[in-house]
């Protein structure tokens, strides 16, 4: 997939189609010329000869005498479809440019996949295949995917998806959890060494992209995928035993989903709520704010599916850039740092209260709870609260049924909250910890930033501070916590979590079993000596490679980080 | 008409070394004479009328290219490509570029 979202449709040509193809392919590059000598005229009759010039080159490059015996004979030697070759060969070109160090010349890589672009637009006509109605299994390369393409991903067919640009929180990466199928985002720069049709291998869990693998990586992951295949066939049977441990204790282990037919995911896998429902994806991509309507929609199919067991509803969680008629300052240097989430809610009311009518209507279905997103001070959480009582009264008011009793409460994710929470916990009935942002906001990581991500690590003793630190405060008051973050779906910190006295765990659908598996295979007190001892030692490598050993000596099965 | 046959040696003086201008107007000179034109950089031949393989040479500047013309005007053509490696385009080069 290129930044048009081309797709190649097919590798190969029949032996006999072989005159035909050639053929597709000479008027595809007629087309294409006319064309460029169409803008040359324009921008130079427009703008002056010396734009034209650009187009000039361009049109030369494609008549390039060599560039078309090459891709004739590709059709016709290796029977390569007209866009395979001019996939293959184009970018090939283009790496030639590219791996220059003139910042001249290398610019004739983007002219080069300009022309790629053009004639693959000509070559694939009616048939070219976009991102949003594919037709066979694919895997997605991109430079980048917009929130909206990747909502609008078909799940039916995208196997897995890599792109050179974004971090692991991005909502790409959030995107590919939900579709449960492997993804690596931020590889730097890799689509020219790879042509629409190429065999390709995504390992998602070490986060590597194999590029025509050699037949001997093939055997590998062939051998890998069908080892996670018995695994998940081993851990079905768990599905509906509860999530316990060998001396009695009882975990609620629920699912984090963004969408709606998530909800199936966690049904599927006996999931006893969803801990986290994330709202962002109706803001995403979306041309104008969602309506109450839509909100009730989707909020509606998630609680009735999970009949009585709770559903924790996050409100919007973005940046003003990400929203859908709200005006923001193209300037803000440090977006995370800046008006998003509950910030950005409280500044924007009308938006907020639609997504809380909305909310509040479904609770009237089923076992509905809100959650405010990243509270620092208490006087945030207040206001939400008070934004919330003011949409319950005009609900009320209208005789719109709703639960008046739906729990509030708010997620521990940043230092600020941790450090007040023995006042959070005297106002709020639930609590869940967001381990992506506290790890982030407390160790000053940016995760999509290679040269710091080393930084970022869910085993920092800091962070295990922290995380002990809610717990206690929690417990002290009787206010159920959660943990929504990935850390609580790595099976790596689950007897550590357990012993630290975590007993819900919200982690996404495809974790369920796994943790599932390691919570019936220990015991608290197990569990307690582990977490003590996590809890002296002074670095994250230490505390890893300790619950790695840990892990291994009681599961027989791959631990993945 | 008879074929001659021509071979020059230039060093290539413009800053940005062979750029899309100068392939560009290479091929253009080539095609209005009447000779058919090589240029070899490190023994590899090119048509000096495929502008995408002239910029696949990525000549630099200081860098050497050997031109080879055979026909009829092979002196004259290869006295008009020597100035674009130096970056001089002349005014005829200049409206078709």
């Amino acid at each position: 997939m290129d930044n048009e979202g081309f797709r190649i449709p097919r590798r190969f040509v029949a032996r006999d189609a072989v005159v035909d193809e050639v053929e597709r392919l000479d008027k595809a590059i007629a087309a294409a010329a006319g064309e460029i000598a169409h803008h040359r005229e324009t921008v130079a009759a427009e703008l002056g000869e010396k734009y034209g010039a650009i187009f000039e080159a361009h049109l030369q490059m494609l008549q390039d005498s060599r560039l078309r015996s090459e891709l004739e004979e590709m059709i016709r030697q290796r029977h390569y479809s007209p866009e395979y070759a001019v996939s293959r060969t184009l970018r090939r070109y283009a790496q030639v440019f590219q791996r220059l160090e003139s910042s001249y010349l290398s610019e004739r890589a983007s002219d080069i996949f300009d022309i790629e672009k053009r004639l693959l637009r000509h070559l694939l006509g009616r048939r070219r295949e976009g991102i949003a109605h594919l037709t066979s299994p694919v895997l997605v390369l991109a430079h980048n995917l917009t929130p909206s393409e990747t909502a609008n991903l078909d799940r039916r067919f995208v196997r897995g998806f890599v792109t050179e640009i974004g971090g692991p929180g991005s909502h790409t990466a959030i995107v590919a959890e939900a579709l449960e199928i492997p993804a690596v985002v931020g590889t730097g720069p890799f689509l020219t060494e790879v042509s629409g049709g190429d065999l390709v291998i995504i390992d998602g869990d070490k986060g590597l992209v194999i590029l025509q693998p050699d037949e001997e990586a093939l055997a590998r992951y062939r051998h890998e995928a069908e080892e996670l295949r018995t695994l998940a066939a081993k851990l079905e049977p768990l599905r509906d035993l509860p999530a316990e441990t060998l001396d009695g204790v009882r975990v609620q282990l629920m699912g984090n989903i963004e969408f709606p037919y998530e909800v199936d995911h966690c049904v599927d896998r006996g999931a006893d709520g969803v801990g986290l429902y994330r709202t962002e994806f109706l803001y995403l991509g979306a041309e104008i704010e969602p309506t109450e309507e839509s909100h009730f929609q989707a909020y509606s199919r998630v609680v009735l599916a999970m009949n009585d067991k709770p559903v924790t509803i996050r409100t919007f969680d973005l940046g003003a850039d990400k929203m859908p008629n709200i005006p923001h300052f193209d300037d803000e240097r440090n977006p995370s740092l800046g008006l998003r989430s509950i910030r950005l809610a409280l500044r924007s009311l009308p938006v907020f209260r639609t997504q809380l009518r909305a909310a509040l209507r479904a609770t009237a279905l089923g076992n509905l709870q809100i959650m405010f997103p990243l509270i620092c001070t208490l006087m945030e959480l207040r206001q939400a609260k008070m934004v919330l009582a003011d949409v319950m009264e005009d609900l009320q008011e209208h005789h719109v049924p709703f639960n008046r009793d739906v729990p509030v409460g708010m997620m521990v994710e940043t230092p600020a909250a941790v450090i007040m929470i023995d006042h959070f916990v005297d106002e709020v009935d639930f609590l869940s910890i967001g381990t992506n942002d506290l790890i982030q906001y407390t160790l000053a990581v940016d995760r999509s930033n290679k040269e710091v991500v080393g930084l970022y690590n869910p085993a920092d003793p800091a962070v295990l501070k922290l995380i002990a630190m809610s717990i206690a405060a929690a417990d002290r008051k009787q206010v159920p916590i959660n943990m929504c973050g990935q850390m609580s779906g790595s099976p790596l910190y689950t007897m550590l979590l357990l012993g630290m006295g975590l007993r819900r765990f919200s982690v996404t659908p495809s974790a369920i079993p796994e943790v599932k598996n390691i919570c019936r295979k220990v015991t608290l007190t197990d569990c307690q000596a582990v977490a003590a001892r996590v809890m002296t030692m002074e670095n994250a490598r230490d505390v890893k490679s300790y619950l790695k050993e840990e892990v291994k000596k009681r599961i027989q099965a791959i631990v993945p980080e | 008409m008879s074929e001659t046959r021509a071979t020059r040696t230039v060093v290539v003086t413009d800053p940005a070394g062979v750029h899309a201008r100068t392939a560009v107007a290479i091929a253009e000179t080539v095609r209005r004479g009447k000779s058919r034109v090589t240029l070899v950089k490190d023994q590899e031949p090119v048509a000096a009328t495929d502008v995408l393989q002239i910029l696949t040479m990525v000549t630099h500047q200081g860098e050497t290219v050997t031109l080879e013309a055979v026909g009829p005007d092979a002196e004259a053509v290869l006295s008009a490509l020597e100035p674009l490696f130096a970056g001089r385009f002349g005014d005829e080069a200049a409206k078709s570029v």
